[in-house]
């Protein structure tokens, strides 16, 4: 009975995955790791002031590409009421490669990933989601993330300038928590709740 | 803080109380030197002199305390008590060093004992009251424990007194001994060879895990069947109680319990299916019911022709703030995918992908999708007893609009 998934690792706590819509995944600009070891997670702090290592998220898959020649990987775009996400699965990520396989667009997807930030050669700076899972959803299920989303981004912004992570973020990003409310009322009034 | 000359007082004046002089520089400056030049705690020092000196002296060591009888059910860890009570169970030491073990009882509680060899004690008597004089608790695994040392005066008292068990809700339960009535609702695979039977009571108040073991000729429990237990010992292991009912007189009751749905509820989005989902194939050996390996291999009983069937799922459901690993069993699987046992096996056995293809139809009908279940944690795995789909709620909506709107500092513009 207790040889549950986490069961093997005493002490070991799964880091659960934070909700965050593409308009504000997309403003991040600071990824750093806890620890000097090599598998201390890494983390992407978010403007409005928490650190995640691992999101969640829902929307429309718009556009899936198979690129590279001997070591293929896809890159799809997952659309959500505020912008689009950038996924990406490898080989290192053979069961989310798989599953985005199977799925053709235009299709309702619900991603697990670890987020990533990089600087391109122009400079310009990518901020992507490297998919453990991508698997097709419901519209009812896209709606109750967008809500999901939208509440604990609330709640982030509630008690933004209180927490340590939120105060480094103000200090980095200076934060407009405004904007950030009015993101979450127009990606909240775009879907429709009978 | 106390200072030094304060405590060398006090040593000094329980000393001289025996009519023994005693000069006070000397213990001035033994104290001083436990406590500056070895940095030894005041409290721990003021024991070593008061003992060095009484062993000098030859006093008793230390007959100070321990005189007044006390209470069982009010011992704490730290106290010389002198206490009568009936020795209601025996235990075999699992050491050289300790003569007997065992729980001993009176009206107000009872307390896990150890007679330490050295202690040369008269054996106890299982049913038996003694008198227990000078001795001391400590504690044993975050409970009470009574130690009976050369120190202390055992003495068997003739009469056999009334004594009732304090029965009490199992949320009450501490580390010790306690006596509970509860139903024995969960029967679960022993996972240990020396386990006769371990699974979950629960009563009015809760649930708790408990484990009877081989040892001595037990009789195993019947399942949601109430009984009391008595003077049961409680571990603690990472935060979380068991019973182990070795100690314990167990007594089948009648009628029934409304037993505690103990029941956690929790929401979030399944974010992850573990191995080990789907169907599986379990060991048909009695009392085994392992999973076997795809080449039908049993950890214990190795290769099986035969196997039963089940559906399980083990993942994680994530509300964001934490994940928590679960695990729903074959009847929530099937209400949940929409997929019997039935079908699965007829999926598994008629496709050319076999098990994989019953996994990626559960994983495409609960992946990333958001559930509402309750259960009981257990163990750091939640086991989930019932589960739903979650709907969107236009009126949560309605209010995150308004939670959006309503910046702290003034509307937006």
């Amino acid at each position: 009975m207790s040889n549950g998934t986490g069961g093997k690792f005493a002490g070991f706590e799964r880091e659960p995955a934070l909700r965050v819509f593409a308009a504000e995944l997309r403003e991040s600009r600071i990824q750093f790791k806890e620890g000097e070891d090599e598998k201390s997670p890494s983390y992407v702090l978010l403007p409005t002031g928490e650190r995640c290592n691992r999101i969640f998220l829902c929307g429309q898959m718009t556009q899936k590409e198979k690129r590279g020649e001997q070591n293929k990987f896809y890159t799809v775009r997952v659309q959500d009421p505020t912008g689009t996400f950038f996924i990406n699965a490898g080989s290192y990520q053979p069961d989310a490669m798989q599953q985005i396989a199977r799925i053709e667009p235009p299709v309702y997807v619900a991603v697990l990933g670890k987020p990533g930030i990089r600087t391109t050669a122009d400079s310009s700076v990518f901020v992507s989601v490297r998919a453990e899972s991508v698997t097709e959803i419901d519209l009812e299920t896209y709606r109750c993330w967008v809500l999901d989303c939208a509440q604990q981004t609330l709640d982030r912004l509630d008690s933004f300038d209180q927490t340590d992570d939120s105060r480094k973020a103000k200090e980095f990003y200076n934060t407009n928590t405004a904007i950030y409310r009015q993101i979450i009322h127009d990606a909240l009034t775009q879907i429709d709740i009978q | 803080m106390e200072t030094i000359p304060h405590v060398v007082e006090r040593i000094s004046q329980k000393i001289e109380a025996k009519g023994v002089t005693v000069d006070h520089e000397k213990v001035r400056s033994k104290l001083t030197l436990l406590v500056e030049e070895f940095g030894i705690q005041i409290e721990e020092a003021e024991r070593t002199v008061t003992n060095e000196l009484m062993r000098e002296h030859n006093l008793s060591t230390p007959a100070s305390s321990g005189q007044e009888q006390r209470a069982i059910g009010d011992v704490t860890p730290g106290e010389w008590v002198t206490v009568e009570g009936k020795i209601v169970s025996v235990a075999q030491p699992p050491t050289g060093a300790i003569a007997q073990s065992g729980i001993i009882a009176d009206s107000s509680g009872a307390v896990q004992f150890v007679v330490w060899t050295k202690a040369r004690a008269p054996t106890l008597k299982e049913r038996t009251w003694y008198r227990l004089e000078a001795a001391v608790v400590d504690e044993y695994r975050g409970a009470p424990n009574l130690k009976v040392h050369s120190g202390t005066k055992v003495t068997e008292l003739p009469e056999d007194r009334p004594l009732m068990p304090n029965v009490a809700p199992i949320a009450s339960l501490k580390p010790g001994v306690g006596s509970i009535r509860a139903k024995f609702i969960e029967d679960w695979e022993p996972r240990h060879e020396r386990m006769m039977q371990t699974g979950l009571l629960g009563d009015e108040s809760g649930r708790i895990k408990f484990v009877l073991w081989k040892d001595g000729e037990r009789e195993k429990l019947e399942l949601n069947r109430v009984y009391s237990f008595y003077y049961a010992t409680v571990d603690e292991f990472n935060g979380r109680l068991s019973l182990n009912l070795s100690t314990a007189m167990y007594i089948p009751e009648e009628g029934d319990i409304r037993v505690s749905t103990g029941s956690d509820a929790i929401e979030g989005a399944f974010v992850h299916m573990a191995p080990g989902s789907g169907l599986v194939k379990r060991c048909p050996v009695e009392g085994c019911n392992r999973v076997l390996s795809r080449q039908n291999y049993c950890p214990v009983h190795e290769i099986q022709s035969t196997f039963r069937y089940d559906l399980r799922i083990k993942g994680v459901i994530d509300d964001g703030k934490k994940a928590r690993n679960v695990l729903m069993q074959c009847e929530t699987v099937e209400q949940l995918a929409a997929m019997s046992l039935e079908q699965a096996i007829e999926i598994a056995e008629n496709n050319p992908l076999g098990l994989d293809d019953v996994l990626i139809q559960l994983q495409h009908r609960v992946m990333g999708r958001y559930f509402r279940c309750t259960g009981s944690d257990i163990d750091g795995t939640f086991l989930v007893r019932e589960c739903r789909p979650v709907q969107c709620d236009a009126s949560l909506h309605a209010s995150l609009i308004n939670r959006a709107a309503a910046s702290p500092g003034g509307d937006i513009a």
